[in-house]
């Protein structure tokens, strides 16, 4: 096969698909309701990322995940690396969170409108909690085999718990953690996105229930696009961040 | 210190404690959304004996489960085959990978649209969500299965469907159950979501129109009923696991 040849065949299936909901929509099988031209959703996405009250919008959903995600990441690291450092506080939780773990917490969510109002602070609480279970998990496990050997150099050679704490475990799970981020930062755009779809008036997910509801297909489909580009564009940033701060050790597998 | 671990007892009375003082707190001046324990237990009974919980359980199963099925046997199915043939990987895989982090709901619209805002749009939705990680885990369990193993098979005259169901499954199977739990995880997560944005049966749907109605103790006995379905199915796959899994050795789990 030729070089090129095998350049252009991870994108041989996009534009394939592509190329039959372009010809699906031309050939007059279908309505333009249902399956809107290319051109109809990519004007559509044009405005949406152009218009400062769109983009509003996208930004609403962009602060929900992240401010969720963020507090979820410093209380995961905390709960995580103090569960691998001592014994008592992996008694007390993890079978805890063996038990809650496969509940769907999203079940939670008209009890949070209740108690923190049906704007921002429900769906923020409920990102933090959804978040927060892999971060929790990951840096347990990274932090309990981090090796023994180097913790007793340092404190042999005199330095404080605080300072083995932050030079040696917090370094050593680090790659743990960033696995933990890689799978809880697709969960918060998610759980923003299905909390806006349930109960807001703003944000992406309202957005997409709103075009929909419109009737204006194309408008919803460039939303979607925006918030699958947003997903995508997080992931990859993040990525970008880990391999920088965990410069020593290759990305190899997807997840590792 | 073993005991420590793997003692129940620690968690259960932290347990019991909370369960205790919140039904103390709930003793005094309450808000009406805070209901306590005992009164909940009771809720749970009453909606269970008088049949009100059933039609509900059965309509999200009917929806939670083919979406499942349909999503992961799909992603176990073509993860396995990338896993195998470069070709095939080559063109798949990256737009597998690429489409990871999208979040799978923004479908629910397109396919509410297309196959009526009926059972088909949510069990697709499920399945398109359940489909990745078992493509993913599924991918990477073929691959990572030992070329000596491979080798040694071809030489001793095994055929290549021989190779694949005796030497590449049962390398895969660790992974794939990897891939399942997290995938039937998912397909909780988004049942109960696309229920309560739109249906007319299912527990998502019930929360909803108790949250609606202010019936706080219906509200109460659907959040139960999903935490012990979510619990339950994740039981019984771990069981499932543990029997295909038998020859593997104990605790690498």
């Amino acid at each position: 096969m030729s070089a090129l040849a095998r350049a252009l065949r991870p994108f041989a299936l996009v534009a394939l698909g592509l190329a039959g909901w372009e010809l699906l929509s031309r050939s007059g099988l279908t309505s333009p309701l249902l399956v809107p031209s290319l051109g109809r959703i990519g004007w559509e996405l044009g405005r949406l990322a152009t218009r400062l009250d769109s983009l509003a919008e996208v930004w609403q959903s962009l602060h929900r995940a992240l401010v969720g995600f963020a507090l979820a990441a410093v209380v995961g690291i905390a709960i995580g690396i103090l569960m691998g450092r001592s014994r008592v506080a992996a008694a007390v939780f993890d079978p805890l969170l063996a038990g809650t773990y496969p509940v769907p917490k999203i079940a939670l969510f008209p009890i949070f409108v209740f108690v923190f109002g049906i704007g921002s602070l429900s769906k923020i609480a409920l990102v933090f909690l959804e978040c927060l279970y892999p971060i929790v998990v990951t840096t347990y496990a990274g932090s309990r085999v981090v090796n023994r050997v180097l913790v007793w150099s340092a404190l042999n050679m005199g330095a404080s718990p605080a300072r083995v704490l932050w030079r040696i475990v917090v370094p050593a799970t680090a790659p743990y953690i960033f696995a933990g981020f890689r799978i809880a930062l697709p969960v918060a755009m998610i759980v923003v996105i299905i909390t806006e779809m349930l109960s807001s008036a703003d944000g992406l997910g309202y957005l997409a229930m709103y075009s929909l509801a419109s009737l204006k297909t194309d408008r919803m489909l460039a939303v979607a696009v925006a918030i699958a580009l947003l997903g995508l564009g997080l992931d990859r940033v993040l990525v970008l961040v880990r391999d920088r701060v965990v410069f020593w050790e290759r990305l190899d597998s997807y997840y590792a | 210190m073993g005991s420590w671990r793997s003692s129940k007892t620690v968690p259960l009375l932290l347990l019991a404690g909370a369960v205790v003082l919140w039904e103390i707190a709930t003793l005094g001046p309450r808000a009406d959304f805070v209901l306590p324990p005992t009164e909940i237990a009771r809720d749970v009974v009453g909606a269970v004996a008088s049949g009100e919980l059933l039609p509900h359980v059965t309509a999200s199963l009917t929806r939670a489960l083919p979406g499942f099925a349909l999503g992961s046997f799909a992603g176990i199915v073509l993860g396995l085959v990338a896993g195998v043939v470069t070709g095939f990987a080559e063109t798949v895989s990256p737009v597998v990978f690429l489409t990871y982090p999208v979040p799978k709901v923004v479908f629910l619209p397109l396919f509410m649209l297309w196959f009526g805002i009926g059972d088909v749009s949510k069990i697709l939705v499920i399945a398109l969500a359940c489909f990745y990680p078992c493509f993913i885990n599924a991918y990477y369990g073929a691959r990572a299965t030992p070329r000596l193993l491979v080798w040694s098979a071809l030489n001793m005259g095994a055929g290549r469907l021989t190779v694949f169901r005796k030497v590449v499954l049962p390398c895969a199977l660790p992974l794939v159950f990897a891939g399942l739990r997290v995938s039937l995880a998912l397909s909780f997560i988004l049942l109960f979501s696309t229920e309560m944005i739109n249906a007319r049966s299912g527990l998502g749907f019930l929360i909803r129109q108790a949250e609606s109605n202010l019936r706080f103790d219906l509200m109460y006995v659907s959040i139960v009923a999903v935490a012990a379905l979510g619990y339950a199915s994740d039981r019984l796959l771990l069981l499932a696991r543990r029997r295909a899994l038998a020859w593997q050795e104990a605790g690498s789990a």
